[in-house]
């Protein structure tokens, strides 16, 4: 199916329709011609009927396409149209009328044949105007059209097609059955012109252009209904067209319709101010409602939430106080201000702070759930005042101060409005506070998982170890960073130094500590001391960088795997759990000790100690940090020392990479889905294997 | 949670904790401290009985005033702790450093022949 251009198919229709009026033209005056020469049967007068059935069709279909093409023009626009085709044809008619008067006493101006083309170009046009007139009315009644409207529609362009042939089968004139079809076409006409939606969305102007329109609209049809009928009535030998019911439906539609607009909007104007408020309140609301753009500024929208305040409560004068505020620099200042001089405010609010209900709140100026305050003050040119807070998050963000020149201005569906607005000025406001703080956060978390990134390096990816032993380590932080910290060194293929550690506090600052203690480990592990002066000096080095209430907990150990010796000394970490193979048991390793920076100073050794091990094939190392054995589950309680006692003695044959396996599943499964791990946790497993 | 409540009795002040310190409300706890020295209080003594949890951002507060204390000639003492929190005070080392007693009596007896 290819559809032809539209534009071709308008100017086929329109050269279809004008062809059609000539052969309408040619055989109405042949048939005259006859019945003035008594020439019986030259041509049917059925001819002449469905040639014009044809001109109406064509005439239909043309006026369908161009308008349906104009879709968008507005409302004005297409009374205008009727209106004009309205003038030209009932001009026309004027013009024939006084082209008669010139020839009044001419022997021409009693030619019938003349005088029926003149009657066929009137009635052309007449057509013309009322095809195009009821097609936009149709245009008009679909307006927010629903389902119902346009089956009505539909049904009466079908009554109007059947009505067109009814002159075939009702051949006589003004019987019964044309009164009944033409009573039943302007009963449809009035049912389809109560259709009037249109009309509230036309401004106070266009009310009254388009009254003058329609009234227009409605003396042309008038006028030219006579005029067809006055044909009728004055010629003998005469091609009677008009006596058509489509034709005569038409002019009943096209009246009562141009009426009945004509009427509503006479009466709609007085109401018309109301609903051009209504309009514009609900841009104002789709005008706050629309988010700010990040980087731009939140006095847009103050800016706007005035203008709509002032129109929907037809505000004389108003000014808008930003609250002190610590972030802001806009400090108490006086936003907006309009029509009201820096003079009058400061007199008013003078006014204010001594009348009731407004004293109490401006005094105070604390965060009262007040959401509007309304009165009247004894000020010469302003009667009533209006005071709303404008909230963001839960503060008062300012005052807008709103005035009438009238006593008891504002009516209750005013300061609904009102604060409507504000509350959405309140939300807009706080949508924009949000996505900044979403966009900041955002930068924050990209840094912090730079962080993440540079501390998981600082963990060691592999550890040292010889045959003799089996090593596995885990670590995982609370927050993105945390303060868990172990490390292994090799001195030789038989010597090795442990270390873990435990810098107090989470999270960021526990990292930056936790990377110095790292410094410190690489410097000094390399000196080979025994654990107890490795311990002082660590705590000599971090004394001088912790910060005051900053401390370390650590344990270091050495291994030999010739002499099988292990020499640790613990400053202030848990105690290490040691799985004895002969013995069957585990025990924690508890020796004196002192974390690295409670003491800063000589006499920190003395609170040492340092522990000497030897080990048994079999035996297992596992050390952890505090955050294991005071994992809390959600009923607050802790995993505890015991627990991980146990475990041990559970899984100690196990190879050192699953005893850590194990352990770890048995902590998260103590903790719980639900909750979130409030504090780092490492484990380092050792098992001695030969 | 963390409450903390000041009494002054006889020469001393007793500071109350209850619920627990963590790394949120160990300032709470450090404004305290702070202002007993401040007010060159020489003798405190803080009660333990009702202290649920402490986190070694609550221990780095005592910990940080170890020095203050010592050079400002304060008695402090801690009394009252639980198990738990005593074997967290004890692995740390800080039982070495703050005297630490069962109970109210034993504490007052220490702040005062100190």
């Amino acid at each position: 199916m290819i559809k032809p251009p539209n534009i071709q198919r308008g100017k086929i229709y329109i050269l279809l329709s004008i062809l059609s009026w000539f052969a309408l033209l040619f055989v109405d005056l042949v048939r005259i011609f006859g019945e003035i020469n008594q020439m019986e049967g030259v041509i049917n007068r059925e001819i002449t009927w469905i040639l014009e059935i044809i001109f109406f069709i064509l005439l239909y279909l043309f006026f369908n396409d161009s308008i349906n093409k104009k879709e968008n023009s507005n409302f004005l626009n297409l009374i205008w149209r009727a209106a004009s085709t309205g003038l030209i044809a009932t001009g026309t008619s004027f013009l024939i009328i006084y082209f008669y008067q010139i020839l009044q006493d001419t022997r021409l101006s009693d030619d019938p044949l003349l005088r029926n083309f003149f009657y066929h170009v009137n009635f052309a046009l007449t057509a013309i105007f009322l095809i195009s007139t009821a097609l936009l009315w149709k245009h008009l009644i679909l307006y927010q059209k629903n389902k119902a409207v346009v089956q009505q529609w539909q049904a009466y362009e079908v009554i109007l097609l059947i009505s067109m042939f009814f002159v075939l089968i009702n051949q006589e004139s003004f019987n019964y059955g044309f009164m009944f079809g033409l009573i039943f076409l302007i009963i449809y006409g009035i049912i389809l012109s109560v259709n009037l939606k249109w009309i509230p969305y036309l401004t106070f102007r266009e009310k009254w252009k388009s009254i003058l329109f329609l009234a227009i609209i409605v003396s042309c049809t008038i006028y030219l209904l006579v005029q067809l009928v006055s044909y009728t009535q004055k010629n003998v030998h005469f091609v009677n067209l008009s006596e058509n019911l489509f034709l005569l439906g038409l002019f009943a539609f096209v009246l009562i319709y141009a009426v009945f607009s004509f009427l509503v909007t006479l009466f709609n104007l007085p109401t018309s101010s109301v609903f051009e408020q209504k309009l514009t309140e609900a841009i104002s609301f789709q005008k706050l409602s629309q988010s700010i753009q990040p980087g731009e500024n939140e006095d847009q929208v103050l800016d706007i939430l005035m203008d709509s305040c002032m129109s929907a409560a037809y505000v004389d004068a108003a000014w808008l106080e930003l609250h002190a505020d610590e972030e802001d620099r806009r400090t108490g200042t006086v936003l907006y201000q309009k029509f009201i001089s820096n003079a009058e405010r400061q007199e008013i609010m003078g006014l204010l702070k001594k009348t009731e209900p407004f004293s109490g709140y401006l005094k105070s100026q604390t965060d009262a759930r007040i959401e509007y305050l309304y009165g009247k003050i004894a000020h010469e040119i302003y009667q009533s005042v209006l005071i709303i807070p404008v909230r963001a998050n839960k503060k008062i963000l300012g005052d807008m101060f709103l005035l009438k020149e009238v006593k008891d201005g504002f009516n209750k569906e005013m300061i609904n409005i009102i604060s409507t607005f504000v509350g959405q000025t309140s939300i807009s406001i706080e949508n924009y506070r949000l996505l900044n703080q979403a966009i900041k956060n955002e930068r924050y978390r990209e840094e912090l998982e730079i962080a993440q990134r540079v501390q998981r390096s600082l963990l060691p990816s592999a550890l040292h170890h010889n045959k003799c032993f089996e090593i596995d380590g885990f670590s995982a932080a609370a927050d993105e960073v945390g303060g868990d910290y172990y490390e292994t060194f090799r001195f030789d293929k038989d010597n090795f130094a442990l270390i873990i550690g435990d810098v107090s506090g989470k999270g960021t600052s526990a990292a930056f500590n936790m990377s110095q203690m790292k410094g410190v480990f690489h410097s000094l592990v390399q000196l080979n001391f025994s654990p107890k002066v490795f311990l002082s000096k660590a705590n000599s080095a971090l004394s001088r960088c912790l910060e005051k209430n900053n401390f370390i907990t650590t344990t270091y150990y050495t291994v030999n795997t010739k002499e099988k010796v292990i020499h640790f000394a613990r400053a202030g970490h848990c105690p290490t759990l040691y799985f004895d193979w002969k013995m069957g048991d585990s025990r924690f390793l508890d020796i004196k000790g002192m974390g690295l920076g409670i003491v800063r100073n000589d006499t920190f050794d003395q609170y040492l100690e340092e522990g000497t091990l030897v080990y048994h094939t079999g035996d297992v190392l596992v050390m952890y940090t505090d955050g294991i054995v005071e994992a809390k589950n959600a009923k607050g309680e802790e995993f505890g020392y015991e627990n991980l006692r146990m475990l041990l003695g559970n899984f100690h044959e196990l190879p050192a990479r699953e005893i850590r396996l194990k352990i770890i599943e048995e902590v998260y499964s103590f903790v719980g889905k639900e909750t979130l791990p409030d504090d780092d946790y490492s484990l380092l497993v050792i098992k001695f294997k030969a | 949670m963390l409450s903390i409540n000041k009494a002054s009795e006889r020469d001393h002040l007793v500071i109350a904790l209850n619920g627990e310190v963590d790394a949120s409300n160990s300032v709470e706890l450090d404004e305290v401290i702070q202002q007993a020295i401040s007010e060159n209080v020489a003798k405190i003594l803080v009660d333990g009985r009702e202290l649920e949890y402490i986190s070694s951002a609550g221990l780095g507060v005592f910990m940080s005033y170890l020095e203050d204390f010592h050079e400002k000639e304060v008695a402090f003492v801690i009394f009252g702790l639980n198990e738990k929190i005593l074997n967290v005070f004890h692995i740390l080392g800080l039982d070495q450093l703050i005297s630490i007693k069962n109970t109210r009596e034993e504490a007052e007896k220490a702040l005062y022949e100190a």
